[in-house]
């Protein structure tokens, strides 16, 4: 023990080493030790929200309790099978993906052609936004001053009237 | 009595074909004859296809299982207001009901204008005529309800056979919200049918001006509303009979009920542009066309099966024919445009970013593109199953992702969007219409934020509603200011008279209340809570500050359903509060089960329990309770929204007074210049406002 001591002061990257590993040494031991039953309802319940129930209601797995739903019991069985089994989240997902198919994801995929549907709706708005922009700037452009119909409002009647509705909103 | 039924329906469909024809020929060889009377053949239309349901419903009512509609929806022990109900539970029988309203509408489109509009009104009629005869094609030839059991006798001759009993109608159409909400969808969605018909027959016959609009604003506005009471009746009875906690899940049914409703929005907002300034003409006419194809699409997405959804009918080829149809008035639509494009130019320009206008620019693009959205998201498994073969979902979580913000500035717009004048709003007037309003909403979220509501969208939605709801307060308070202190009457009486003299005003900014109240209620989900547990008599399970206490399991049973009914005791603080009576009927005829939930609602929070069956392993009942806060709410701003818009349709009570000569510029002009926070310099630049107002709609 003096000897490990001794050894520490002569050499400090020890004891930093040592620091730097605990946490690690803690999480594995954490990852390890066999997750508490609060632990995986949580995740059972974060997976089976990115998960659909495939009896066609369109609804979450998570939400789907329907009557006479086909699938969600089961499914959401089969989900806590493969959380106690032991898997990452992205492995039971894929599982899943493999029996199911891609319609078991809520989220489709943002890759390749899915991508789509994630980026027009975001991406349309601003091409419209910039179709009113440039419409506004051709409006603009082509606006000519003329005349109004009927005889202009006199600068007395008009100054007469400011004034009025002034004092009133500023009573 | 099948037979008469089946006759009076052919009937209606050859009348439909005739006022067509006829219509064609009239507009044609400008014959008034033939118009008036394909007019009148299109008025009739609507007393025949009354005779074609009253029919059904002497089937259903009187248990006749000779129908196979009647037996395929009903049975004997069924209530006699789900009798009536049943009619529309099927395929058949909604087209049915679709046609009646539908002819309901044009019967008085036709009547009202009678003596109006002799220009207008033969396309109207002809184009009425042909939505028609679409719609009584598929009740006679593609989904005929009066098809009849027909069995052999002994000689080989056959007869009409009699089942004894129905198949009963299906258990989740078995509530009374039942009863009104499809009604009130069909109204909706055959309602914008006339201003499709109006606009169209307007572009067609290069009617002056903007009569078309003025025509149909009250008949665009009951169509909007009664489609606006659908959609939420709908999510009602989501919530109160399937028992999944939630109102709302994005469902392609819903989400095709609530498209027209969206460009139906965007539609009576920007018309007012058109109304006031003479702009966005070519928008405005394609809004009702697209709002009248997204009713058609919405339908035909319910009919065909392309995409599933627990609400939609059985898979039929009758998708095809909707298909066909849309694409036939895309192709008029496009083409009618496309001819007298002209016609469309715009008398005006924008002034100005910051006006009125731009702020019905920017709705319209927002509302337009939460339409994109909604529809995007819903068609897109389908697309993708085409482009690459593979289906995929697209869930809840997509939409309320791309929706949300969205939301989020709608309401921004809506408190924004009244307050700005038309043509250019001066720094002046917007520091004095927004700084209250605006400090108000900050204090509203920074006391939120301090009491520990951290959630970003509840709190920016928060943020919002306080704004907009100043903003429509002091707007009330201003104007009512102004008439209390003319005529020396109080506050309350003169908000009441400022209301009933702009009540197109006034009623939109009490629809925008309840519109604030409906996002409310909807951020209220963000904090749902729930529970579900095995319980046995004596157990709790708690949700929220709620105790719930298993009393007792039990048995009801009546000649349609058998019942497994728990009752439970709910505990606040260690006090008894309420008992509940979660139910899971069993029904009879149609073999099916179903929840009846047990909702506790308060303006806070809703106690929403569901007795959700047995365990398949223990057999022991499990019971799933939700602490939903702020749902009530929701339909409290939907009652809002009915009120404002009842109350927009009501002539204002100044009209009278608008007449006077036009060579001089009034007292009431001044005020309306002065008001409106416009300083433009004269000249004016081209048009002026087209209507004076001491406020600006």
């Amino acid at each position: 023990m003096t000897s490990m001591t001794s050894e520490a002061r002569k050499n400090p990257a020890i004891v930093v080493g040592a620091l730097l590993a605990a946490p690690f040494l803690l999480f594995t031991l954490l990852a390890l030790a066999p997750p508490s039953h609060a632990q995986e309802t949580a995740r059972a319940k974060a997976l089976g929200a990115r998960m659909m129930c495939t009896c066609g209601c369109n609804q979450v797995l998570t939400a789907c309790n329907h009557v006479g739903c086909t699938s969600s019991a089961a499914m959401l069985k089969e989900l806590d099978q493969r959380i106690a089994g032991g898997g990452s989240d992205d492995l039971i997902l894929q599982s899943f993906i493999q029996e199911y198919g891609l319609t078991v994801l809520v989220d489709p995929p943002k890759r390749g052609f899915t991508a789509l549907v994630w980026i027009a709706p975001i991406v349309l708005p601003f091409f419209a936004l910039y179709l009113i922009w440039e419409l506004v700037r051709r409006w603009r452009h082509r606006a000519v001053l003329s005349p109004a119909g009927g005889p202009p409002i006199s600068p007395e009647l008009l100054h007469r009237a400011r004034s009025e509705s002034d004092k009133d909103l500023d009573e | 009595m099948d037979i008469f039924g089946s006759f009076a329906l052919l009937l209606a469909f050859l009348f439909a074909v005739y006022a067509l024809v006829a219509g064609i020929v009239g507009i044609l060889t400008r014959r008034a004859l033939v118009t008036k009377s394909a007019l009148n053949a299109g008025m009739a239309v609507c007393g025949l296809v009354a005779l074609t349901v009253a029919t059904l419903e002497y089937f259903f009512f009187t248990d006749d299982f000779s129908l196979a509609y009647v037996a395929a929806h009903s049975n004997r022990a069924l209530p006699l207001y789900y009798k009536f109900s049943a009619l529309w539970a099927g395929q058949e029988g909604s087209l049915l009901w679709w046609s009646f309203l539908l002819s309901i509408y044009v019967f008085f489109a036709l009547f009202l204008n009678r003596k109006k509009h002799p220009e207008l009104m033969p396309y109207v009629g002809a184009i009425l005529a042909g939505v028609q005869v679409f719609f009584l094609t598929l009740n006679n030839f593609v989904a005929n309800p009066f098809h009849v059991f027909a069995a052999a006798n002994s000689a080989g001759a056959m007869n009409v056979a009699r089942l004894s009993d129905g198949s009963g109608l299906n258990p989740l159409l078995q509530y009374p919200e039942m009863v009104i909400h499809p009604p009130m969808l069909y109204l909706g969605y055959t309602g914008f049918t006339i201003p499709f018909a109006f606009a169209l027959a307007a572009l067609l016959g290069r009617y002056p001006g903007e009569k078309w609009i003025h025509i149909t604003r009250r008949w665009t506005m009951v169509a909007w509303c009664f489609q606006g009471i659908g959609v939420l009746l709908g999510a009602h009875w989501a919530y109160a009979v399937l028992g999944w906690g939630g109102y709302w899940a994005w469902d392609p049914v819903e989400n095709a009920a609530l498209l027209p409703w969206i460009t139906g929005t965007a539609f009576l907002h920007s018309v007012m542009m058109q109304e006031k300034r003479g702009m966005m003409k070519v928008w405005n006419v394609w809004l009702v066309f697209v709002t009248f194809m997204l009713c058609i699409l919405g339908t035909s997405l319910t009919r065909s099966g392309i995409v599933s959804s627990v609400h939609a009918f059985a898979e039929s080829s009758i998708g095809g024919w909707f298909f066909g149809f849309l694409g036939i008035i895309f192709i008029v639509c496009l083409a009618a445009w496309w001819k007298n494009r002209d016609y469309l130019r715009s008398d005006n320009q924008l002034d100005s970013l910051v006006s009125r206008e731009s702020s019905f620019l920017f709705n319209n693009l927002i509302l337009l593109a939460a339409c994109f959205a909604v529809l995007w998201g819903t068609l897109f498994p389908v697309l993708s199953e085409w482009v690459t073969g593979n289906k995929i979902s697209v869930g809840p979580p997509f939409f309320n992702k791309v929706n949300v913000p969205i939301a989020l500035f709608l309401i921004f717009l809506t408190g924004v969007g009244p307050l700005l004048a038309w043509r250019k709003t001066s720094v002046d007037a917007l520091r004095r219409n927004f700084a209250w309003p605006l400090v108000g909403g900050l204090i509203a979220g920074v006391v939120a934020f301090a009491f520990g509501f951290r959630l970003f969208y509840p709190l920016v939605c928060l943020i919002l509603s306080v704004f907009v709801t100043l903003t429509i307060v002091s707007e009330f308070y201003r104007g009512a200011r102004v008439i209390a202190s003319r005529d020396g009457s109080s506050i309350l009486s003169a908000v009441g008279e400022l209301t009933m003299r702009n009540t197109r005003r006034y009623g939109g900014y009490i629809v925008h209340f309840g519109m604030v109240l409906i996002f409310i209620g909807i951020a209220g989900s963000a904090f749902n809570q729930d529970i579900q547990r095995e319980m046995a008599i004596g157990q709790t399970i708690t949700v929220g500050p709620y105790t719930i206490l298993c009393q007792n399991f039990d048995q009801v049973a009546n000649d349609n359903y058998q019942s497994d009914r728990a009752t439970l005791e709910v505990f606040r603080n260690g006090h008894s509060e309420m008992m509940l009576y979660p139910e899971r009927r069993f029904f009879l005829a149609s073999q099916v089960t179903e929840t009846v939930v047990a909702n506790e609602s308060t303006p806070i929070r809703d106690l929403y329990v569901v007795y959700a069956g047995r365990s398949p392993e223990t057999n022991k009942p499990v019971i799933h309770a939700y602490l939903n806060p702020l749902v009530k709410w929701i339909w409290f701003g939907g009652v809002v929204v009915v009120l404002g818009t009842g109350l927009a349709m009501f002539p204002d009570r100044r009209a009278a007074l608008v007449l006077r000569p036009v060579a001089q510029k009034s007292w009431g002009d001044a005020i309306a210049q002065a008001t409106t926070g416009s300083r433009a310099p004269s000249p004016i630049p081209n048009a002026p406002i087209r209507r004076s107002t001491p406020h600006n709609d």
